[in-house]
């Protein structure tokens, strides 16, 4: 019971953060049709930038706020200087610029801030509460991550579904010549897309930094993990990339705790496959017609 | 016509012959040397080569990096003061970040581009898998292997050119396994262990003592950094005591995960992960000083200990090496790691002399089966290397971590793999010190 109940709310924890970042993951998606492998290691540096900015003494908070505002800049520099050229051009020169940018950015941030392991300090506590004689595997951190996800998720809900912003992205996305002609600033669209996403981005990686190690590759499963979040719930919907991260939490932290560590890589990858096969536009898909 | 024929033919016979020539050229690099004199490959009348692998990006970086720092600054000290018999030590340590892919390709390097005499404290058990035989096919002696893995030392036939180095896993195991049993016979014990050799070949010594005893055991993969679900596993089944074979990373997150957990009980680290420094580094960080800071993070945890540490300040062989290190260590502080790296460099200094004025990589393998196993150093038992075994260091003491200094909690144990006896050591070893220019002399 004790540890069915363990396992259970640190894959649900887990899985809050690989939803965080297959949001990201679909923002991108959504509103400029690219998968950005670059993401990860985007987040590892604005992750490493804000413990630099903690250990200057900052409180945490303060280091909280230039993560997610060096992902901005970040992301809208990366799409205005090295994303552009090859927009319009065949999808899979996009894919990858991000695949070499994800090994550029290991470098960078190997020689900038080093290869040794640091840990990251965390704004709540780490300990699990008691109730009674069962300990609830569950921190302050984690809520903190739980509630911060569920918002993030419903805003980009919000954002696609409510606002002009987000249909003028989406249309961009989807078809940037009619867009134009229409009047919608395809460009500027694609910039804010890539920002927002780095964004969400970096709030994964603090999510996933706090309270435990950070080095640069320490992202590099998430990525996996990420997306198949992404894939499972659809990379295109926000509210499938939380509960495909959800149920990846979950099934992989089972398969850990009662199969055996050796076995979660290949769980995710069976977990891939199945949905690939049955579901293949994902379980929350709702656009196979617009597939290329 | 003529000609747009005969120009292929042309090409073809360039690329043969380079072909060819490239062939012959990689042959030279890599001829395996013949045993005989001065034509060993790495040594000149002035300089001898030796070179090693280790994880300095990676997962196992933290710590481990520091080690090739030490043995650099000792063989920096031994230059300065002359070198041994006239030649200066160029020792050359490349990344492999832990991946046994890149340790093929370092290794490769170092045998056949850099032209190394011996491979001296490669480190890792599955990185060094990878590549020790091809050191032994290129018979290039490998020395002080920087596992406690049993596969360096216990079978001297199919590896002739490789020796071990620390206490092996098994006989930690072991020297642990019995003390639990005759001083924690009530204990629930937990085994936490990586799922690799380091994680068998300690679980086999455990329960060569504790079978009956052992309520839960937990292994997880190196590179998942989630380990609540073992951790949690051990916390159900009641452990009371979490016997603990895994890499200091693996340290820092079990007690994250066990706070989390509120699981307390006694912890007991294998050495390799319990290094109060590096650990305690690791937790610095954490909201609340909930986790105590830097040197107090693992007090009152079990481990052990086969040579003197930073904390045993006033130690002979510490002295010497804070010594070596004020002098030509580069930066940061003397550390356990690199006392480690200086203690592996004493050692293949002293089996250097042993081989005699004009060593070969013949002579030096001899010079270690014959002369090493009673030679002074900073092990606190003495080396087990004989023609018949290749193990290590052959014991060591089990310690109790306070305030980042270990307390003895026993004597020096020493024992065999298999089912040799575990005795205290009497051979003095712990009690030698080293000679006073440092360097040793032939045994």
């Amino acid at each position: 019971m004790q540890q069915l109940l363990s396992t259970t709310l640190t894959g649900l924890t887990l899985g809050m953060v690989y939803a965080a970042f297959a949001l990201a993951l679909v923002l991108i998606w959504r509103s400029t049709r690219i998968v950005n492998f670059a993401q990860a290691p985007m987040a590892m540096v604005t992750t490493l930038v804000a413990l630099q900015v903690i250990d200057a003494g900052a409180p945490y908070w303060v280091g909280f706020l230039v993560a997610l505002v060096s992902g901005l800049v970040l992301g809208a520099v990366v799409e205005r200087v090295l994303v552009r050229p090859v927009e319009g051009k065949a999808e899979i020169n996009a894919v990858i610029l991000t695949l070499g940018l994800f090994i550029v950015l290991h470098a960078v941030a190997g020689l900038v801030f080093g290869n040794d392991y640091q840990s990251f300090p965390a704004p709540f506590g780490l300990s699990g509460f008691r109730v009674g004689d069962l300990n609830v595997a569950l921190t302050g951190f984690g809520i903190f991550t739980i509630v911060i996800v569920l918002v993030v998720m419903a805003a980009l809900a919000a954002l696609f579904r409510f606002t002009d912003l987000g249909l003028r992205m989406r249309a961009a996305a989807f078809n940037p010549e009619v867009s134009r002609l229409l009047g919608v600033p395809v460009g500027r669209m694609l910039t804010i897309g890539w920002a927002l996403a780095a964004v969400v981005g970096s709030l994964a990686g603090l999510l996933i930094a706090g309270g435990s190690l950070v080095y640069p590759s320490y992202m590099d499963s998430v990525v996996v993990f990420g997306f198949v979040a992404a894939v499972l719930g659809g990379l295109d919907s926000p509210v499938g990339a939380v509960v495909g991260g959800l149920l990846l939490g979950l099934a992989l932290s089972y398969v850990s705790g009662y199969l055996g560590a050796q076995l979660v890589t290949l769980a995710s990858l069976v977990i891939l496959m199945l949905v690939l096969t049955l579901r293949p536009g994902g379980l929350f898909s709702s656009a196979s017609a617009r597939r290329v | 016509m003529r000609s747009m024929t005969g120009w292929p033919k042309v090409a073809t016979t360039a690329v043969a012959v380079t072909a060819v020539g490239a062939l012959l050229a990689g042959c030279g690099g890599s001829r395996p040397s013949d045993g005989g004199g001065s034509s060993d490959p790495g040594i000149t009348d002035s300089t001898i080569k030796v070179g090693a692998h280790f994880p300095l990006t990676g997962v196992a970086a933290p710590g481990y990096s520091e080690i090739p720092t030490g043995a650099k600054a000792y063989f920096d000290y031994v230059n300065a003061n002359g070198g041994v018999d006239g030649r200066k030590i160029d020792y050359t340590y490349r990344d492999d970040g832990y991946n046994p892919t890149n340790t093929s390709s370092v290794t490769n390097e170092l045998v056949l581009k850099d032209n190394i005499f011996a491979m001296v404290g490669g480190l890792g058990t599955p990185t060094h898998s990878a590549v020790v035989d091809f050191l032994n096919q290129q018979k290039v002696p490998d020395l002080f292997v920087s596992s406690g893995a049993l596969a360096w030392g216990d079978d001297p036939d199919e590896h002739p050119y490789t020796f071990g180095w620390q206490p092996d896993y098994e006989i930690e195991g072991k020297i642990i396994g019995q003390w639990v049993k005759e001083n924690m016979p009530d204990a629930k014990v937990g085994l936490f262990l990586q799922d690799d050799d380091l994680g068998r070949d300690s679980e086999k010594g455990v329960r060569q003592y504790l079978d009956d005893q052992i309520v839960a055991t937990a292994r997880y993969t190196s590179g998942n950094t989630d380990v609540a679900p073992q951790v949690s596993s051990l916390a159900s089944k009641g452990a009371d005591l979490v016997l603990s074979f895994n890499t200091p990373s693996y340290t820092a997150l079990t007690q994250l995960t066990a706070q989390k957990l509120n699981f307390t009980p006694q912890w007991f680290y294998s050495n390799i992960g319990s290094d109060p420094a590096l650990v305690g580094s690791l937790l610095s960080r954490f909201s609340e000083g909930a986790v105590k800071g830097t040197n107090s993070a693992l007090d009152g945890v079990l481990t052990t200990e086969y040579i003197p540490g930073v904390d045993a300040a006033d130690n002979p062989w510490v002295k010497l090496w804070q010594k070596v290190w004020d002098e030509n260590g580069g930066d940061g502080e003397l550390t356990n790691y690199r006392i480690y790296g200086m203690s592996e460099a004493y050692a293949f200094v002293q089996a250097l002399k042993d081989a005699g004025p004009d060593p070969t990589r013949e002579g030096l393998v001899k010079a270690m089966e014959e002369d090493m196993a009673d030679s002074d150093g900073p092990q606190l038992a003495p080396f087990r290397y004989s023609e018949d075994s290749h193990f290590g260091i052959s014991g060591m003491q089990i310690v109790r971590l306070k305030g980042g200094k270990s307390e003895p909690v026993t004597k020096v144990l020493t024992t065999d793999v298999g089912d040799a006896d575990i005795d205290e050591d009497d051979s003095g070893q712990a009690d030698d010190a080293p000679p006073s220019s440092g360097i040793p002399d032939k045994s």
